[in-house]
């Protein structure tokens, strides 16, 4: 290679002393003690003080307090350490006053045995970068501040939930233990007896909410949904018991129970018999009154399958994607009273289980199906 | 967590005798890796990180514990306890000098030596005194300290890289050294820059030694000579190195000091 190639072809402008000195970046080089060996015309210029006067000065002296002290605390013995540092934001002084943000690379220069000989610095005019930099720390604080105070919300908000479901459940017991004294020990009218019976239903459903909000309110706490799992004792008088319940709260509907479980199962029995209950006043509201209600529960394979399905008009897609999801209501008329969180409770049960809830719906069956382990496995 | 876990703390060293080597603001043990396995062969040499710099249990930061200076020192002297020091040498630099001053005034039989690296009992300026700040100053420090964890932030993952500069750091993590937890570091920072130990020197009993740089932009001389006054029977010496970290800009001047003192 020739002298003039090397030295940028034959364009005088190109020379080694003007790349050094016009390059779009500020340069310094800074020895051991902390003076200026060189600097570049362009940080000379940006700065305001002149070239002459930036060399030999100390480098402290060029930076603005804040940058001073953490250049000397924190980027200095990285640099000391790893030999460079880069992409680092420092703040320069000005002849004229305001600071000159930029943004920095740094690297040491040192001798065969490691000693240093200087260090060098490529410095960028960074002012708007920094600004959005600063601006984004900003939002981010917001952000964190903002979600801070919405968590301790809906913390209270579900705390408050939780207390008063607590609450309500024993002015309902007193209710529900004195309707069941009037219906056994006075004496009521044919009539009288039909309205306490109403009553226990609707009571009876009032704890179910009540119940549902309380486990939901839990799990969003954090509680999640615990069990109390036991093989020993069996399933099926549980589940006979909550359709006995639901066929009286609904003495018009034709339910049809099938079941055989036959082998035992580790499961919390209160929970499935809430999972069983859940499913089957769902049914009871959504599906066609014409048409009977089927609840079957039998183990096969391995697993404990309960199925519940009703006739009616099928569940739309959309309806079918968000079914489990809490507070989800398919249809608002009237007569649908609820607070839709049967089915999600529902599908919490399911996986606390270690099992899966899933629903099919066509023209002329809806079927919802609960399938899990008959035993307790390591995933669940 | 055992406090050593909690502290990352570090023991190297054969010697009878130990000596405790604490980092100061803006990085952690590794400001005494040029200096502490000089020490290996004649002492028990111990390192550890401040709880929010290195290797440390970030989940044992509590704001209000370490709002003071008081609540690093008891770390210290957790550690001092866990490790049966007694009668050893404290070297601590920067903030970590004032550190030291506070455990060996909470326990005075801990620490027979202390040697204070660029110590400052108060950095900002009060009256006659002297500490080389305005209160603006640290002001504006705090706020600039975001502005570079940026990038160093706990969030982003340290990047493994080849440094061909450096080779002989091979795979280390890049900017690995000194980590400390951005919203950490800006605490440690306010309690270090706005803390006031002045009142606490003249009750120090322990031998004192005190080095200063030439020229230290966070200490000036005028305060290493303020702490040589007001901590009784203590010695300065001024180092021929420049900046606030001679522990890693001139540590064979500093293990030479520290030698001819313990």
């Amino acid at each position: 290679m020739s002298e003039t190639s090397e030295r940028g072809g034959d364009d005088p402008g190109e020379e080694f002393e003007d790349l050094f000195n016009n390059a779009p970046c500020g340069y310094l080089s800074v020895l051991p003690d902390g003076r200026v060996a060189r600097a570049n015309a362009r940080f000379a210029t940006w700065s305001g003080f002149g070239q002459d006067a930036v060399v030999g000065r100390k480098l402290h002296e060029l930076l603005s307090v804040a940058t001073r002290i953490f250049f000397e605390t924190n980027l200095s013995p990285l640099l000391r350490m790893q030999g460079f540092v880069d992409e680092v934001a420092m703040d320069f002084v000005t002849l004229s006053g305001p600071k000159m943000q930029c943004l920095v690379n740094a690297a040491e220069r040192r001798d065969d045995a490691g000693n240093l000989l200087s260090t060098r610095f490529a410095i960028f005019l960074a002012a708007e970068r920094r600004q959005y930099e600063r601006a984004l720390v900003d939002s981010k604080a917001a952000m964190e501040r903002a979600a801070a105070a919405e968590r301790e919300n809906s913390e209270l908000r579900e705390q408050f939930i939780a207390i008063l479901g607590h609450d309500l459940r024993n002015p309902l017991a007193s209710i529900s233990s004195g309707v069941r004294l009037l219906a056994q020990r006075e004496t009521v009218s044919a009539k009288g007896q039909q309205i306490l019976s109403l009553m226990q239903g609707s009571v009876m459903r009032a704890s179910e909410l009540v119940d549902n909000v309380l486990d939901f309110a839990r799990g969003r706490l954090g509680g999640g949904i615990t069990l109390a799992r036991d093989a020993n004792v069996p399933l099926t008088p549980v589940l006979e018991q909550v359709v006995a319940e639901l066929r009286s709260i609904a003495p018009t509907r034709d339910i049809r129970s099938e079941f055989a479980i036959e082998e035992p199962v580790d499961c919390d029995r209160v929970r499935i018999g809430q999972l069983i209950s859940n499913l089957l006043g769902n049914a009871i509201t959504h599906g066609a009154p014409a048409w009977p209600i089927l609840v079957q529960a039998y183990t096969h394979d391995e697993a404990l399958v309960i199925v519940v399905a009703n006739g009616g008009s099928p569940i739309d897609g959309p309806t079918m994607a968000r079914l489990f999801q809490p507070f989800f209501r398919g249809d608002v008329r009237p007569k649908h009273v609820g607070l839709g969180l049967g089915l999600h409770i529902a599908s919490e049960i399911a996986k606390a289980h270690g099992g899966t809830l899933t629903a099919t719906s066509d023209a002329e069956v809806t079927r919802f199906t609960f399938v899990m382990p008959l035993r307790k496995t390591q995933a669940s | 967590m055992s406090v050593l876990e909690r502290n990352n703390v570090k023991v190297a060293g054969a010697g009878a005798r130990a000596m405790v080597f604490a980092h100061g603001f803006g990085c952690d043990q590794n400001m005494w890796r040029l200096v502490a396995p000089a020490f290996e062969d004649a002492f028990k040499t111990i390192m550890f990180d401040h709880v929010g710099a290195g290797s440390s249990d970030l989940s044992a930061y509590d704001p209000d514990k370490y709002g003071r200076l008081q609540g690093y020192a008891d770390d210290l002297i957790a550690i001092g306890r866990e490790l049966g020091l007694r009668d050893a040498v404290f070297v601590g630099h920067s903030v970590s000098a004032m550190i030291g001053v506070l455990a060996s005034l909470s326990d005075p039989s801990m620490f027979s030596d202390l040697i204070l690296v660029g110590p400052s009992p108060r950095y900002i300026n009060d009256g006659a005194y002297i500490g080389g700040f305005d209160a603006s100053d640290i002001d504006e420090l705090l706020e600039a300290l975001s502005d570079n964890h940026l990038g160093w932030s706990a969030m982003m993952a340290p990047i493994i890289m080849g440094n061909p500069d450096r080779p002989e750091l091979g795979g280390e993590l890049i900017n690995s050294f000194c980590r400390t937890d951005p919203v950490i570091a800006k605490d440690f920072a306010r309690v270090t820059f706005t803390s006031d130990n002045r009142a606490d020197l003249a009750r120090v009993t322990a031998r004192t030694l005190i080095l200063q740089c030439r020229d230290d932009a966070i200490a000036p001389e005028t305060v290493g000579e303020y702490v040589r006054n007001n901590i009784p029977g203590s010695e300065l010496i001024i180092l021929d190195a420049t900046g606030h970290c001679p522990n890693l800009s001139a540590p064979k001047d500093v293990i030479a000091a520290i030698r001819a003192f313990v």
